[in-house]
């Protein structure tokens, strides 16, 4: 019963023109799309390589120098392209990928490729994320609109009914016959990611088990909208409102419920703008020990602290270099001032991220979405993460360069210099990004929303389809 | 034929509650994309406002400041903040660049959720390096905006291929085209009465709710009308081309759904496909110089040029000497050397930064010669320059703003080389910062967006001449 | 009023139609019988213009169907096996505008002369089609062909599904336009109902018009058998 359904429901399809016709479409747009992406992905790993290898070539040439000065010199933490983004590019685009590390401040990540490019940028690109996506459910509902509605019209139906037909049987026959394409261009394309990805050097943390991850979180999205689409199309009496309600749905989803989850989450827990998030910081950094502002008040008393912790009665007498002691307590103050900004700027986040999850009760688009990019390592939570590291990278260097200056020089001295291969010895930034484990508990309410989804439509379309 | 199908045309799509449906969907759409609109442009001004208010506190403490060491007082402040020193003013003074938002900025955020709408530039730092980057959740961006530009672009198409893809095919399968073809009149002249008179209605429906939308959220539509006829026109010469396409479709034959699919092909290849592949294929052939290698370019310079400060400040008054004219102290501190330096690192690194620029314009010029494949990326682009938040306009911002630097540095150069102190007389000449809109908005794109649009009808009606009439009454 | 010279259709080599030469005049009633596939929708579709001819012509009222396709609609009716007329439009509003772009203006009171002479009950005048019954609308078929004051009223299989009744009432209501000069092409299975309404009949077989008969002349038992008779034909051939 199954089998017979679903040989018969292929047969028809293989026998339209639409369908072949859209099947190499859809081939044709997923094999550019991988090429393109391939292409790009190669080209900025060599920049990335290239850059990183430049910029700690000049952190350690910079000859004999004043730790301090060095610090207000910096240095740069780049930001690699992971191998998954050949099949997500994610907030890539719009997320810098350059930390300008420096003594006193926290930068932001500079040079998006977004800001880069013209208006046109704004529709999306032609990238596998695209089409998995997007363009994949629309193919989705064009296959099987009128899987349930043709029957009705060309009168079968009631033919079928004669025949004492299971309901549910029948129902999954077409369902399978939906499926399998689905499942197969799927397949091919993950195939073909993951070899090019194998064959590609230095592929660093590629694993076939995040990549098999990610195809099973696009497999769960395409059974969603399956079942999605047989049910409207059990429902409903004609084929032309079947397709027009199914794209409706595609549409409320995938276009218009990101968009305002956009829009409310931004009106609702709003960030502040640069310029506004510079001046509290300002604010914040004032009412603490500035490094090269001896004559502060919060200054005066660190002074009269650390005299008195040591027993001695002028900074002279300490057995560091107090001006370098300073300036480490004023970068604890502004690291400090710094984290409690950009967790307030997290919370933020959060709490918009509360109202992706609220919206995505209308749109299985946005926990696929969510969760494809967490697992592509191309999500905002990546970025934070890089981002954070590169700031206990920025503290630490601080640190180790205060650290020098203190240990070496006396009070009043900014005339040291450091050795010229005491650089060398700064450790070397490394960036790990979170495992696939860690991934799926952070995103473990995202997996759930999806697993409700496919419960959801699985359930209604079983009920539904009992009563044809 | 056309006062009877006029008639009850209207008849029609009132009792199939098409009309009622659609008035619906336009007021809510209309409706909530403008108030997203007005939102942001409301903090958007907000922002700027606080800004302008802040420097304002700012200047009034410098003043006091000024007066109190100008008196000989003792002032409680860092020494190197106290204002008499120009570089403090030039560095702990700025003053705010805004880009004000214009009358439409509304109608699209185009690349407003992208940009800052305002910088302070200080005298020290690198032009080139000022962040125009606005802080916005890269997710945000991702998503986009449910801007009525969003309204238009995406989804008025697709309403206009709901209300017009079975026009012909629904009276072919309900069967009423064998009897309406037996009356004396030609079928593609009646198709064309049908459709025309749906454009006529959803036109006045789109012209209708977009004014109520905007009676109610506050706005004059009266009181800009030059931009809103401009607005009008071009939401019209779009649609019309949408109903050109669905008029070629329902001349082809094929039955409701067939139909169906091929116009939400083409509006996923106009609207989806066609503007990615020309963005992707602009990056391609014009791909920018990469930014981390320009990082490293511009530390090597930088590392390179702070060896040879002393060198390059004695070149640099020796080049300008105008600046120390009155110059009689010869006291030479770390502004002397570092303003002279930056001003070689500028000199030096522009070659790079035109690249950037060179590159960028080329990749717009490429892109403007193939806009013309997609309605929609002429909509687009229409649009954000109505709202003036196209990237022309962030450009041209750009430049105001390093031109603006530009001047505040030069206002301080005689100051600091001088040796000169800042004064409370010295504060009304501070340069201020007016952006000047320019218009980028053509409307040279609606009589085009029309021709196109009567162009394909017109192919249509040559085309229908040649198809089998037989086949599409005869076959059911 | 209607003339056939030679009037032949093929599709891709095969014949549906081959060189029918028919002619009905002005209060005749013409049966066309045949099994399905016998050629009288495609006989029908050539007098609509609906297809080309392959070969051959056909007229209505002197006029090459072929060379003036707009001009003969301004004289015929047609009512389709299956009459749809436009469901949320009620019968006066369809009348009124069938026969509007058909470039007729007609006014209120007229267009319910016309429902009325078509046999429809007043009170069904205001309301929708989609309540009708087949005979229903086939009434407002009838009262759209004599507001169209049409001379050739062309029939495809119009009792197909009707109940007895309907049906007689259909057939008095083709005598009344009959009366009225109209000449009438009906295509039909019906034997008994073209008996009943004929004066000429045609028994029709692979595209051609294999007998005419005089509806007078004949019995409805010697029809049956006529018509049988020209059915074996092609058994017997074989």
């Amino acid at each position: 019963m199954i089998s017979k359904t679903f040989l018969k429901e292929t047969k028809e399809l293989l026998r339209e023109g639409r369908v072949r016709i859209a099947f190499v479409v859809v081939i044709l747009l997923l094999g550019v799309s991988v090429w393109i992406s391939a292409r790009q992905y190669e080209n900025v790993n060599q920049q990335y390589e290239i850059a990183k290898t430049a910029e700690r070539a000049i952190w350690d040439n910079q000859g004999e120098k004043n730790p301090h000065s060095a610090a207000h010199y910096g240095t740069y933490a780049f930001k690699p392209k992971y191998p998954l983004s050949l099949v997500d590019q994610g907030v890539d685009k719009y997320a810098g990928s350059s930390i300008f590390l420096e003594a006193h401040n926290r930068n932001e990540a500079q040079f998006s490729a977004a800001t880069d490019q013209t208006g046109l940028a704004r529709f999306g690109d032609l990238t596998p994320d695209f089409i998995l996506l997007f363009i994949i459910p629309l193919f989705i509902i064009l296959l099987g609109y009128n899987s349930f509605t043709k029957e009705r019209e060309m009168g079968t139906l009631t033919l079928l009914k004669s025949q004492g037909i299971s309901s549910w049987k029948w129902m999954l026959g077409k369902w399978a016959a939906l499926f399998l394409p689905i499942f197969c261009i799927t397949a091919l394309l993950f195939l073909i990611a993951g070899f090019l990805l194998n064959g590609l050097e230095n592929f660093g943390v590629f694993s076939w088990s995040s990549l098999f991850t990610l195809f099973l979180v696009y497999i769960a999205y395409y059974i969603v909208f399956t079942n999605l689409v047989l049910l409207i199309s059990a429902k409903t009496k004609k084929s032309g409102i079947s397709l027009v309600i199914s794209l409706c749905v595609w549409i409320i989803a995938c276009l218009a419920a990101p968009k305002a989850a956009s829009n409310i989450a931004e009106t609702k827990h709003p960030y502040p703008t640069r310029q506004e998030f510079a001046a509290n910081v300002l604010k914040d950094r004032r009412e603490g020990v500035d490094g090269h502002n001896p004559w502060s008040k919060e200054a005066k008393l660190l002074e009269v602290r650390v005299l008195q912790e040591y027993g001695v009665d002028s900074l002279h007498q300490l057995p560091f270099n107090f001006d370098a002691y300073r300036m480490q307590k004023g970068e604890e103050h502004e690291a400090e001032v710094y984290l409690k900004h950009y967790n307030h700027l997290k919370n933020q986040y959060s709490k918009q991220t509360q109202v992706y999850r609220g919206l995505a009760a209308i749109s299985p688009y946005l926990p696929t979405r969510f969760l494809s990019m967490s697992i592509a390592h191309t999500d905002y939570a990546t970025h934070w993460d890089f981002a954070d590291a590169a700031e206990d990278y920025r503290v630490a260097t601080q640190k180790f360069l205060n650290d020098n200056f203190a240990e070496n020089s006396n009070y009043g001295d900014w005339g040291y210099r450091a050795d010229a291969s005491f650089w060398k010895s700064l450790p070397i930034f490394e960036y790990d990004p979170p495992e696939l484990d860690f991934i799926l508990s952070e995103n473990f309410s995202n997996i759930l929303i999806l697993a409700f989804w496919i419960a959801s439509s699985f359930g209604l379309l079983i009920l539904f389809t009992k009563t044809i | 034929m056309f006062s009877y199908n006029f008639k009850y045309e209207l008849k029609l799509l009132l009792r199939s509650r098409w009309i009622q449906l659609l008035s619906i969907i336009l007021l809510l759409l209309f409706g909530f994309s403008t108030f997203n609109g007005l939102q942001k442009v409301e903090k958007r001004k907000k922002d700027i406002r606080a800004a302008y208010v802040e420097v304002q506190e700012n200047d009034e403490k410098m003043l006091k400041l000024l007066d109190s060491v100008e008196r000989g007082m003792e002032v409680s402040v860092p020494r190197w903040t106290i204002p008499t020193s120009p570089m403090a003013v030039g560095n702990y003074h700025p003053r705010v660049a805004a880009m004000e938002p214009q009358s439409m900025a509304f109608i699209a955020t185009g690349q407003a959720d992208l940009f800052t709408h305002y910088v302070k530039p200080k005298v020290s730092g690198n032009d080139f390096a000022m962040n125009f980057a606005e802080m916005t959740s890269p997710v945000q961006l991702l998503f986009g905006s449910f801007d009525l530009a969003f309204v238009i672009i995406y989804l008025l198409p697709l309403l206009i291929i709901a209300f017009s893809y079975d026009i012909l095919s629904a009276e072919r399968e309900s069967g009423s085209l064998r009897l309406l073809a037996a009356q004396p009149i030609k079928i593609h002249t009646w198709v064309l009465q049908k459709l025309g008179l749906r454009f006529f209605w959803l036109t006045l429906l789109v012209v209708c709710s977009l004014t109520l939308v905007f009676l109610v959220t506050g706005l004059n539509p009266l009181g800009q009308l030059g931009v809103f006829f401009g607005l009008l026109l071009l939401t019209l010469g779009y649609m019309l081309f949408w109903f050109s396409l669905a008029f070629l479709v329902n001349l082809g034959v094929g039955n409701s759904a067939r139909n169906a699919v091929m116009l939400l092909g083409l509006w996923v290849a106009f609207v989806l496909l066609a503007p990615s592949l020309l963005n992707q294929m602009g990056n391609t052939l014009y791909p920018m110089p990469s930014r981390t290698l320009m990082i490293n370019e511009m530390r090597n310079l930088k590392a390179e040029v702070t060896e040879r400060q002393d060198e390059i400040l004695d070149n640099f008054l020796r080049d300008h000497p105008e600046y120390a004219i009155n110059d009689t102290t010869q006291f030479r501190g770390f502004y002397h050397r570092y303003m002279a330096s930056q001003r070689l690192i500028k000199e030096e690194l522009s070659p790079i930064v035109d690249a950037y620029e060179a590159q960028l314009k080329e990749r717009q010029d490429w892109v403007d010669q193939f806009k013309w494949i997609s309605p929609a990326v002429i909509v687009q682009e229409s649009l954000n320059q109505m709202a003036g938040t196209s990237t022309q306009d962030y450009e041209n911002f750009r430049k105001q703003v390093v031109r603006f630097a530009v001047g505040w540095r030069e206002h301080f150069m005689p100051f600091l080389y001088n040796n000169k102190n800042f004064t409370q007389e010295d504060y009304p000449q501070l340069p201020k910062f007016q952006y000047e809109t320019k218009a980028y908005a053509s409307f040279a794109t609606v009589p085009i967006l029309f021709l196109i649009s009567v162009g394909l009808f017109t192919i249509g009606f040559l085309f229908s001449g040649k198809t089998k009439k037989g086949e599409l009454l005869t076959s059911s | 009023m209607i003339i056939t010279n030679n009037l032949s259709k093929n599709y891709g080599g095969q014949t549906a139609l081959d060189s029918l030469n028919l002619s009905v005049k002005t209060g005749e009633i013409y049966c066309l019988l045949g099994a399905n596939g016998a050629g009288k929708t495609t006989t029908i579709n050539l007098l609509l213009g609906f297809i080309e001819p392959s070969s051959g012509s056909a007229f209505i009222n002197q006029l090459n169907v072929h060379e003036n396709p707009k001009a003969t609609k301004r004289f015929l009716a047609y009512i389709p096996e299956n009459l749809m007329l436009y469901p949320s439009l009620s019968a006066l509003e369809n009348l009124d505008y069938f026969s509007g772009i058909a470039g007729k203006k007609i006014s209120a009171s007229d267009l319910e002369v016309f429902l009325n002479e078509a046999g429809l009950q007043p009170e069904a005048f205001n309301k929708r089609i989609s309540t009708f019954s087949k005979g229903m609308r086939q009434k407002v078929g009838i009262a759209i062909a004599l507001a169209k004051e049409a001379k050739v009223l062309l029939l495809d299989e119009p009792t197909s599904g009707l109940d007895p009744k309907a049906s007689n009432e259909f057939g008095l209501l083709l005598q009344k336009l009959r009366n009225k000069g109209v000449a009438t092409l009906m295509a039909t299975h019906d034997l008994f109902r073209a008996k009943e309404v004929a004066t000429h009949i045609g028994i029709m077989k692979d595209g051609n018009l294999k007998q005419q008969l005089v509806a007078s002349d004949i019995t409805l038992q010697e029809l049956e058998k006529a018509y049988l008779q020209t059915m074996e034909y092609k058994a017997l051939a074989l």
